[in-house]
């Protein structure tokens, strides 16, 4: 179910500018994450959702020439600062992208791979961990007794699960889900998004989508982005339902021109 | 307003407006019709309006057929799923007038049958049958054009109707004291005017609904002084 009860926010986003090179692709948005809570992006492509979900843990540092500027707060601390520790940032708030992007090993060991980077466990302590995640990421009853078996030799479906799963292994605070149903059948679609609302209860979520549906179903707050501007930002049943400016509305009832 | 991309959907939705204005100009018919057979004493007009009825049930029952259609495949959102829902709830409205009407039809014959003295007041209750055939009128007028100042008006006029009912049935009372004779044919004009009163009602209720797909604020059981804020 929808929850738009005001928590504590995990994520607050203030004055962020964001520069591809000369490109700006964000523009001064300014936004909360709540805690708990499933928070979508909608926008034509190119409005800058993609974008704004890669700042959130810095997976643009990878690329040189991009930067930006404001602040990003995660729990109090401003991670654009300098000397932050990106791969500790990354575990505390892991990505899952639109192809499912297994590791070319066995089921089990693409889940304690990244625990492995992290943490020194026992066998049976690691078993507990990839039993755990499997089965917050729900295919851990379709794997149980395969986990030997090659992570590639999964359908699309049960990929990108693993891949939740292995984003959940090591135990992060944000889950930020870039397109993660768009290379996926109606099932398998169904099954994610039945997952996203499960995954809430343990971990905050943000998710890209360019479904609008799918945010309207899984989402507690929307924001909308044209351009590098949030346009809008709300609890999601207000904003399909009465968004507050023109621009949102044109968006959602398909008017976008 | 503006055009969505598909301009399928555009045909889908102005088609089931105009259908629903299509079932509101019958009802509006019927229940004119309906004051007609009341104030001649017409069985002819009565059995008109108690003929329309199937018309106004099969035009229900297309109208929420082609709801459905467009709700499964366009999945609606914001303006245009505000005016699906109204749409919904005015059908519903709107036959349920219809059902009045047919009621007050019903009525005139039955009054024709039994050969009641026609000395009641059943002209006074034109005032009221006049000021809810006009208020439909208007409701549909308002939801045509999605007019929310006019909803508004009809809201505020649908309590005259109310002030008139009341009056007549003070009316019928002292009738039924001085001669209990009349009795039988009071209790006859009393569901009559209970018909008219519900007629407005209902076009109040559409009014609301016009209200609810231009503003997004649902103003049914909310005080006129509140309504007219969320309007602002």
């Amino acid at each position: 179910m929808p929850d738009s009860k005001p928590t504590q926010n995990a994520i607050e986003v203030r004055n962020l500018d964001f520069y591809y090179g000369k490109f700006q692709g964000l523009k001064n948005v300014n936004l909360d994450i709540a805690e708990h809570r499933v928070t979508a992006f909608i926008g034509p492509s190119g409005c800058g959702k993609s974008t704004l979900l890669r700042t959130l843990n810095r997976m643009y540092s990878l690329y040189p020439g991009q930067r930006a500027e404001g602040e990003i707060n995660f729990y109090g601390q401003n991670i654009l600062e300098k000397g932050q520790d990106l791969n500790l940032l990354r575990a505390q708030i892991g990505m899952v992208f639109q192809k499912p992007t297994p590791f070319p090993m066995s089921i089990y060991d693409n889940i304690a791979f990244g625990v492995r980077l992290y943490e020194n466990l026992s066998k049976s302590d690691m078993d507990d961990r990839v039993e755990s995640a499997l089965s917050k990421a729900a295919i851990w009853n379709e794997v149980k007794d395969k986990l030997g078996q090659s992570g590639l030799s999964l359908s699309g479906g049960q990929q990108q699960r693993l891949c939740i799963a292995r984003t959940v292994a090591v135990k992060p605070k944000v889950i930020l889900l870039d397109e993660p149903t768009s290379a996926l059948d109606p099932i398998s679609t169904a099954k994610v998004e039945e997952l996203v609302s499960e995954l809430k209860k343990d971990y905050t979520v943000a998710i890209v989508t360019h479904n609008m549906q799918q945010a309207a179903r899984v989402s507690d707050f929307t924001a909308y982005m044209y351009l590098g501007e949030l346009m809008e930002f709300g609890v999601t049943e207000q904003i399909f339902l009465k968004p507050t400016r023109q621009e949102t509305e044109d968006y959602i009832t398909g008017r976008f021109g | 307003m503006d055009k969505h991309i598909s301009s399928q959907f555009d045909n889908e939705l102005t088609g089931v407006s105009t259908r629903v204005l299509e079932l509101g100009g019958l009802v509006e018919s019927q229940t004119r019709h309906a004051v007609y057979a009341l104030a001649q004493f017409s069985s002819e007009v009565a059995d008109q309006v108690i003929a329309s009825e199937k018309q106004v049930n099969q035009l229900e029952v297309e109208i929420d057929r082609e709801l459905a259609s467009i709700i499964a495949r366009r999945q609606p959102t914001a303006r245009d799923l505000r005016l699906l829902m109204a749409i919904s709830k005015i059908t519903g409205n709107l036959e349920r007038a219809g059902d009045e009407a047919e009621r007050i039809a019903r009525m005139v014959k039955q009054i024709l049958e039994q050969g009641t003295p026609r000395n009641l007041p059943s002209s006074e209750l034109r005032i009221a049958a006049d000021l809810a055939t006009g208020l439909l009128r208007k409701a549909l007028d308002a939801f045509a054009r999605l007019d929310v100042n006019m909803a508004v008006t009809i809201l505020k006029e649908d309590d005259l109707i109310d002030a008139e009912f009341n009056g007549f049935v003070r009316k019928l009372i002292t009738y039924m004291m001085e001669d209990p004779r009349t009795i039988s044919a009071s209790l006859d004009l009393l569901f009559v005017a209970k018909a008219i009163e519900r007629i407005g009602d209902h076009a109040k209720n559409i009014a609301e609904f016009v209200i609810y797909v231009v503003k997004g604020a649902d103003v049914r059981h909310t005080a006129l002084t509140e309504i007219e804020k969320a309007v602002q």
